[in-house]
Parts: structure tokens; sequence; C-alpha cells
């Protein structure tokens, strides 16, 4: 009822909304910058993977044990390193999530090492993603607009401010980080169950400076700019197929370019119905 | 808890900063319902008085009591959820949010609905969001920014966001309300209003204010009790009149301005 | 025991590399605060500069390094004028530099794949014998000389940061930007200048690692372990960068010695997050309070 191609475009695109959404939680409502969320992505899709495979658990709940992993993992590591300032922590993220690809390398015997994890079943049909990505944005939008959320504002916009109101700081950062893994940790094993093989070069730093470039396109606090900015970096190469030499090329630039021409992104601090509200009075949202 | 029992009260607190006596064997005591003033020059180490007593900075010597309760070693969000809530000196507000929105995540203090409840919408969670909406909004209205609730508070005209930021303050239900330099930057006209609207806080609300400020005008019309400190080290204690009279205080900085 | 001394030299051979990468991280950092990615990619250009003047007919290799390192110096104050000077002039959040850099670091890569292809170039070595065998020592000539140039290199810049009327800009500016123009100090021109004198390590560590190994369009990776070397050291500390860079040539060559080639990258990130954890800001940084 779909062909192959256009499948494959339609779940590579949500499974990369489900991981995009999460690092937009974290960094465009918390301020906090990771680049090595590719690493939860690569503990979601192996350890889902090897429970679908080693011990044929029904997909639903490998999918849930990979995400609960990626979250397992990133609330041991936010104890650590959540406390770093500005840039040491988004570099001990760096460290981290290559840690995790170099592990899997090297542990052959369990992951398959680089030739990568085979026989997964396939069970991530577009319907499946689709369904996914929406309950992912549903889930993400709750959050935001909840107590916590707004708390992740507070933080981003001022941690001072925000403790004094109340707000744990180190608690409520550690919560957004933990979000973050376990969307991306979901997203990762969805993509095993279409990939049906893995290998750990898919999840490796420019998978992680990926997933933050495209939240930064799509705006930084905005979900719905996250959506839009994922499609864009999901689809336009998809264009630019025959010249797949200049594909990355064009990448690279494209990204310039925002920088420098529309530093707010696609859709910095707006969201969908936002644009279709009366204009000229100056609206905020941002987590409102 | 006895009527005599001071509700902040501070023994021997000391603050060093490198070689720097920032606080130096500070005493301090501050009664239920009280306006207390701390008055000093630039650099005199109030600011770090409140940090101290907010727990951003840990005091180095002596110890800090709330209510009778030792909170020397206390975290910043824990001393806003036993009540004692501040403003800044340079304002510090949630600039790229909404007005409404800065007054809502101080009233989230509250809590009231799990993450479960939140993610899924369930009715508990839209019964507390609609009724802090309504508790933000009163807020807004007792400073009259009810008609700038949807303005980006960055946006906001300086004397606005002064109030903004008390009615933040406000919304986290304080029992101590400490005022970092409320009049900074205001003239006459301005401080004079500010007065009002401090008595009018105090006077409607059940809270104790302990407040920085330089403006000696505002001082003598709001407290009536008043530190004077000079490079961390106390001057003087004692009602305003007392202190204005006091030698030591009158060589040291208050000097030609009274 | 000879092994190790081998071993040794190899290691510290690579954190000399890693250590004229990293001192330019740190010169950028420590003015702008922003880690600059596209660093390892200048170092990249650089080599294949070299590499484009080798082919000239007749020309000295020496002068093709003056043009590899003229290059990548280029490139550097390049990156600076079209993109970083616009993003601090605009006023967008500090990370955008870095945003920038990430995608400026792509466009190079692949700028690079698209005009000399994936294929590995060879630059020519300095010296005729490959090895030198000193009491049965056996020492590659290509190391020793990236150890002593890098040396002199890396002690000039010391010099120049501590003993010159530029140096005292530069950390002027380090110290206080806003206040270091009301003194009179041009800020862009330093910054500019600062961008230069990157770009130059940055070349000449792209030679020597062009020399050693091969020139290739993502040699620029091994800007990521110079990075690695410098946050070691602590963001924006020069002698901390030059220390964090030998400790990492050596605990790499050290581990892939004697334990393991697969887990060489895995333990020097497990380094890196050790040593934050015990030193949040690095073996030299200072941890900053934000004032409240």
């Amino acid at each position: 009822m779909i062909n192959s191609f256009y499948e494959g475009i339609i779940v590579t695109c949500c499974v990369n909304i489900i991981a995009v959404l999460g690092m937009s939680v974290l960094t465009g409502f918390t301020r906090l910058f990771s680049f090595g969320n590719a690493g939860f992505m690569a503990i979601g899709a192996y350890t889902a993977a090897i429970c679908s495979v080693q011990f044929h658990l029904p997909f639903a709940l490998s999918i849930l044990i990979g995400s609960a992993a990626a979250g397992i993992v990133a609330y041991l590591l936010g104890s650590l390193t959540i406390r770093l300032r500005g840039d040491y922590f988004l570099i001990s993220c760096l460290g981290f999530g290559e840690c995790v690809r170099v592990l899997f390398l090297y542990l052959r015997d369990i992951t398959g090492g680089a030739v990568g994890y085979t026989g997964i079943p396939f069970r991530t049909t577009w319907i499946v993603a689709l369904v996914c990505a929406i309950a992912a944005f549903i889930i993400a939008w709750n959050l935001i607009h909840s107590r916590f959320g707004q708390a992740f504002s507070a933080i981003r916009e001022n941690e001072v401010a925000a403790a004094a109101n109340g707000i744990d700081v180190v608690k409520y950062k550690k919560m957004s980080f933990v979000f973050s893994a376990i969307f991306a940790g979901w997203a990762g094993g969805l993509y095993a169950h279409y990939l049906q093989h893995i290998t750990p070069v898919l999840f490796n730093l420019p998978k992680s400076c990926e997933l933050v470039i495209t939240t930064v396109l799509g705006g930084l606090g905005s979900l719905s700019g996250s959506v839009l900015g994922t499609l864009v970096v999901q689809l336009l190469p998809e264009f630019f197929r025959k010249f797949s030499e200049y594909r990355m090329l064009a990448y690279g630039i494209a990204v310039v370019l925002v920088i420098l021409l529309r530093p707010s992104g696609l859709m910095g601090y707006k969201e969908f119905p936002d644009l279709f509200k009366k204009t000229g009075k100056k609206k905020s949202t941002g987590g409102a | 808890m006895n009527s005599n029992t001071p509700l902040l009260e501070m023994k021997g607190v000391e603050k060093h900063f490198g070689g720097v006596r920032a606080i130096d064997n500070f005493d301090l005591r501050v009664m239920p319902r009280d306006i207390y003033g701390l008055i000093g020059p630039n650099g005199a180490g109030k600011t770090t008085i409140f940090n101290t007593i907010t727990g951003i900075y840990q005091a180095d010597a002596g110890q800090i009591f709330f209510e009778g309760k030792d909170i020397t070693k206390i975290r910043p969000h824990e001393a806003a959820a036993i009540g004692i809530a501040r403003t800044f000196q340079n304002i510090r507000l949630f600039g790229n949010l909404s007005v409404k929105m800065n007054v809502i995540i101080a009233c989230n203090i509250r809590g009231g609905y799990t993450m479960a409840e939140a993610l899924l919408r369930l009715p508990r969670y839209r019964k507390v969001s609609k009724e802090t909406e309504e508790r933000a909004m009163k807020f807004l209205d007792s400073v009259g920014l009810t008609d700038k609730a949807d303005d980006i508070a960055s946006s906001l005209p300086y004397g606005h966001q002064r109030k903004l930021e008390i009615a933040r303050a406000m919304a986290t239900d304080p029992k101590l309300l400490l005022l970092d330099e409320p009049a900074a930057g205001m003239n006459e006209e301005e401080s004079l209003d500010l007065v009002d609207f401090v008595k009018k806080l105090h006077r409607d609300n059940p809270i104790t204010i302990l407040m920085i400020e330089h403006h000696m005008d505002v001082v003598s019309r709001l407290c009536e009790q008043c530190t004077v400190l000079d490079f961390g080290k106390t001057l003087a204690q004692g009602t305003v009149e007392e202190v204005k009279q006091n030698e030591a205080v009158i060589a040291a900085y208050l000097g030609g301005e009274l | 025991m000879k092994i190790l001394v081998q071993q040794m030299i190899t290691g510290i051979s690579i954190g000399s590399v890693y250590a004229l990468i990293a001192s330019g991280y740190a010169l950028v950092y420590s003015l702008l605060d922003f880690s600059n990615w596209a660093h390892g990619e200048v170092c990249m250009l650089g080599a294949y500069c070299c590499f484009m003047a080798t082919l000239i007919p007749r020309m000295p290799f020496a002068l093709s390094c003056v043009i590899g390192i003229a290059g990548a110096a280029l490139i550097s104050l390049f990156n600076e004028r079209i993109a970083y000077r616009r993003i601090r002039n605009n006023g967008s959040p500090n990370m955008f530099l870095m945003i920038a850099a990430m995608g400026l670091s792509t466009t190079y890569q692949n700028l690079a794949n698209v005009i000399w292809g994936s294929k590995f170039k060879q630059l020519p070595r300095f010296f005729k014998t490959s090895t030198l065998n000193i009491n049965g020592i056996f020492v590659g000539t290509t190391d020793l000389l990236c150890i002593v140039i890098s040396m002199i290199v890396l002690l000039l810049l010391l010099l120049i940061i501590n003993k010159t009327r530029f140096g005292l800009n530069v950390r002027a500016v380090a110290c206080a930007g806003t206040t270091a123009r009301i003194m009179g100090i041009r800020i862009d021109q330093v910054i500019a200048l600062v961008f230069v004198l990157a770009g130059a390590l940055a070349g000449l560590a792209g030679i020597t690692y062009g020399m050693k190994y091969n020139v290739y369009p993502t040699m620029g990776n091994v800007g990521l372990k110079a990075f690695i070397a410098s946050v070691i050291g602590g963001l924006g500390s020069v002698p901390g960068a030059i220390v964090g860079a030998v400790l990492l040539g050596l605990i790499e060559t050290v581990v892939s010695g004697y334990i393991s080639s697969g887990l060489r990258d895995l333990i020097s990130f497990s380094l890196l997050i050790l040593i934050l954890l015990v030193r949040p800001a690095g073996l030299f940084g200072v941890d900053v309070q934000e004032k409240a």
C-alpha cells in the first residue's frame, strides 16, 4: 500500500522527530547542550534489539525496555555530570557518546562489533513510526506545558532566579536530561526494528551533532519548530539525491547560513498556532 | 514559637572571598511583621548577607535561624520552600517568558499534580493548572500588571519589571520577603510610589520585610529598625532615628546626605 | 623497557601534534568562550595547501610548508570574518558560535572530499632515512622532527603570550573584554590576529600529521582529540592545553601498545569524564562562580 522508498523516508523522519523532540526539551527549553544523545539512541537500539532477538520479547516491550535503559543510564550519568558548568557538561556528554560507540564496537560477542547486530525482526512499519512520533509530540507538549516544563524554561531563562522561586535546579536539569535520553532510546529502538541491522557507526558523534543542529535550525524553545527542522534536515537531502557528492556540502553551508541569517531558527520561541494568532502585539511562548 | 522568637536571626555570620571579608561577625534579629532596613555603601556586604540567607553562598562561620530552625546550610530552592522569597539588585526575570508565566512558575512551588497526571492531562492537572493561572492573575492584579499579562517580561519598562519581580516573589507564599534595593534607579517621585506600594504589600499580607536600600528617605519612611554596614562590619544598629544620630555612621557614610 | 621508551617517543610526538591544535582551541576559547570546532578542518586544509604546493615543479618542500601554514591562517581568519564576528555582533547566544563552527566543519570536510576525493595523499618526508637506531631503540625521524618543531613553536607561542605587547592585549581581552575596549584595545583586531595565530599553528600541525601519516578529508577528526586535550588541560589555558595534549598522546600510545587499540578511544574518553568529575574545570582551569 506504500512503497518501500516512501516507507523508509517516513520511518526515518519519524524516528528522528522523536530523538529531536527529546533534544528540544533538553536544549530548547532547559538550555543544556548534549553531544551524546546518539549514545542514548545506541543504548535504546541495542537493548531493544537484544530483547527482541535473544529473549523473544514482544516488540512494544522491547522498545519500552530500550528507552528505560537509556533513561537509567542518563540518570546515572546526569547524577555525576549535571553540575558541570556550561561547555564542560556538553563535553562530558560528547565523551560519553563516544564511549558508548567504542564500547559497542569492542563488545563483539554481545553486539557483533563493527559488523553489526543482525536478525532484528522488522516491526517498525510507517504506521507504527507515525503513531509513535505523534505520541511523542503529545507527551513532549504536555510536559512542556506542565509545571515541570515551566521549571525547565525558568532554568533556561535564569538559574539563580529559578532557584530563588523554589525550583531545585539540579533535580529539574537531571529530569530534562533523562527525558531526552528516554526519547533518544525510544527512537533508537524503533530504528533498530526498521533497519533490522544496526552498527555502532549509525550512532556516532556526527549523529549527535545532527540532532543538536536540527534542534537549533528548527528554533530553540519550539516543539513544532523541532518537527519542522527534522523534516527539512531529513527531506532536503532526498531532493538532492542525484548530487549525493554535494549533499553534505550543501547541508554544512545551510547550517552556517541559517545561523548567520536567521539566528532564532525556523520557529524560535513560537509554535505553529502562534503563527495564526493576531500579530502586532509581541507574543510570548517558549513554555507558556 | 512564641512572639519573642525572631523570624530571622543571624549570629556571628562570616563570609570571605579569598582574603576579602565580605561580612564579618554579623548579627541580626528580625521580628515577625517588621520592615527592617540594611543600609551601607556599595561593597559593604549587604547583598552577600541576602545570598547567605537564601543559600546561594554558604556562610564560613556563624549560624542563621529562621523561625527558630537552623537554616545555615540551606539550598536556594529549599529557602524558597520554607517561606523566604527575594528580589535581586539587578532584576532577574525570566526574560523571554510572558509576564503571567513569570508568576505562574513561582506559584508552582505548591506542586499539586504528578508527572504522570501532567503527561496524560488528567483532571487534577487541569484543575490545578487553572487554579494556578487564576492565582497568578491575582498577584499581577495586586501590582497593577493585569493588562500586561501576555507581554514578554523583558519588554516591560524598568519600574514594571521591579513590580513583576516582587509579584513573583509574593507568589511563592513567603513569610519573609527580601528586597534588594527596590528603589535603585528610581527618581524621587517613583521612590515615593514604591514606599506606598511596599506599605500596602506589608499591610495586605502577613509578611516580614528585610530590605537593602540606599535612599535614606525610603528607609526612614518604611523601616522602624535598621542596621548600617561598612566593609562587612556592623557600624550601628537600632531605630532609623538612632542610627541617624550615630557619629560613626555619620562619619563613615551618611555624612552630607542627612 | 626499550619498547616503552619507543612508545613514549611516539606518544610525545603525536601529543605534540595535538598540542599545536589544542593551543589554538585554548587561545580562541580564552577570548570568545567558545570551542571552535572548525579548527580541525583548518588543520586539514593547511595540509592540503601544503600538498598542492608540493605539486608545483621545483618548489622546495620548506616553502610548501610555509604556503600550507599561511593557507591555514587565512582560512582561520576567513571563518572569523564571515561567521564568528557577525554572530558576536548580532547578539546571538554564545552557543551559536559553536553551531556555526560545526557547520563550517561539515562544509570544509565535504568540500575537500569534492575537490580532492577521499584518497590518501602523501606528503614528502624531510629525511631520507625513516628511522634512527639509538642503542637498539628505533626512533622515527619524522617523530623527532615533530617533537622538536612543536617544542620550538610552542615555546615561541608562550613567549608571545607572556612577553609581547600583543600577548598582553590578548590576555587583557580574555580577562575583561569591555574594559579592554575602554582602555583602547581594538578587540576585533586582537581576535582576528588570534585566529591567524591559531590557524598557523593548526596548519603546522596538519603538515606534521600529514608527514607522519597521510593527508585525507576526514583528517580534521584529529581536532577532536586535540579538543579533548584542551578540555583536560582546562578550556582557555594554553599551558594546560599543551600538558593535556602530551598526556593524551602518551596515554593513547601506551593503551594501544599494552592493552588494546580497540579500547584506546574508550579510555581517553573515560579519562576525560573522570578528570572533569575530579576537576570540573580541567587541570589548569579556574572554576568561576557566577555572582548572584
